[in-house]
């Protein structure tokens, strides 16, 4: 009996360590929830549920530089702070959800309004809402089934998908973007790996300018040009920091390490 | 009378937003192409930047918060390859 309880106060111990250090391993996120940003600024203050934005809807239409460079759209989830008045001026969601902007031949929907009638919360409930429509994952699946496989994250090799024209993401939105030269790619560099007998990375400027532009991580995420002025660890990546600014929550997630450590060892 | 002031004022904002968002435009375009900008055109461009903040600052409340911020992103930017350049120029 004395055995048995000194096994549970054990187990009681332990159990209460692991919850102090941050609670028990984190859920993965299933393919169609990768990417997924729960935007509850001023929402549930209103009576709306929060909402639920999909990266994977919108990356397949337009880079991330057009989003988070072009509309402003802040790259920490609720950092915008986007009120409904807004997105009915026409800015942020607004922007494209306004009810008149076509794309594939559909118009897109509305994305605020001050009134509106049962039939119309229909629409609100496209955004806002607690729980992810089946109608949705069966939307996910069905454009997946579409796009060259991937081993983690949304499951979707969507660099490789825009290389066979499977996905054309819009760059230019008139009204909106600036009109800028054609970007000169810097040449790809290779990033010296700390641990021995894993590969270095090769870093595409060409994979990442095309998408976000330079202003969008200089200097903001990456301080320096010059290669080897950014210093950092695995561990800060991990802590969604450099490259863990997107690789882990919408772009391919860093648990894919032969995506990034490419080069194979000198020698 | 009081239709022809509200129009009057009304186009005149419009005309105002226009000719900042002009600057706006033509300011933040070249951050594509930064980096072979002289010293003396990136400085200018900061300056243009500075100045555009001030106009920006007194427009209403949304076109401040979305346009603020991507003036700061290209400002930035700007700012940022100017001193990697000047660090270049110390180097040499």
């Amino acid at each position: 009996m004395r055995k048995l309880f000194f096994v549970v106060s054990i187990l009681l111990v332990a159990v209460g360590i692991a919850w102090a250090q941050g609670g028990l391993k984190k859920k993965k996120p299933l393919p169609y929830e990768f990417g997924s940003v729960t935007i509850n600024n001023y929402s549930q203050q209103a009576g709306m549920p929060p909402v639920m934005f999909d990266h994977w809807v919108h990356r397949q239409n337009y880079t991330c530089r057009l989003c988070h460079v072009d509309i402003g759209f802040a790259m920490t989830a609720g950092a915008t702070k986007i009120r409904s008045a807004d997105n009915m001026k026409g800015y942020f969601c607004g922007t494209c959800h306004n009810g008149k902007m076509v794309h594939n031949n559909k118009r897109i929907f509305e994305s605020c309004a001050k009134e509106y009638s049962r039939e119309e919360y229909k629409t609100c409930a496209k955004c806002h809402t607690l729980e992810r429509s089946a109608a949705k994952e069966d939307e996910f699946y069905r454009f997946s089934e579409r796009m060259p496989g991937e081993r983690f994250g949304n499951k979707i090799n969507w660099e490789l998908a825009e290389e066979k024209g499977l996905i054309k993401p819009i760059d230019f939105l008139e009204k909106v973007s600036s009109k800028k030269a054609s970007l000169k790619v810097n040449p790809d560099f290779a990033i010296k790996t700390k641990v021995e007998g894993m590969p270095d990375i090769i870093f595409s400027h060409k994979k990442h300018t095309v998408w976000n532009g330079c202003e969008l991580c200089h200097p903001d995420i990456f301080i320096g040009v010059k290669k080897g002025t950014s210093k950092y660890s695995m561990t800060e990546i991990f802590d969604s920091k450099y490259c863990g600014v997107c690789h882990e929550k919408v772009a391919f997630p860093q648990t894919d390490c032969q995506r990034c450590h490419t080069k194979p060892p000198q020698g | 009378m009081a239709g022809c002031i509200s129009l009057f004022i009304s186009l005149q904002a419009a005309y105002g937003e226009e000719v900042w968002r002009t600057d706006f435009d033509a300011s933040c375009a070249q951050s594509n192409d930064a980096m072979s900008l002289s010293m003396p055109e990136l400085k200018k461009l900061i300056e243009r930047c500075d100045g555009l903040q001030r106009i920006i600052e007194k427009e209403e409340e949304t076109v401040r918060k979305v346009f603020l911020k991507r003036l700061q992103m290209c400002k930035n930017f700007y700012v940022f390859v100017l001193e990697t350049k000047m660090q270049e120029q110390k180097l040499k």
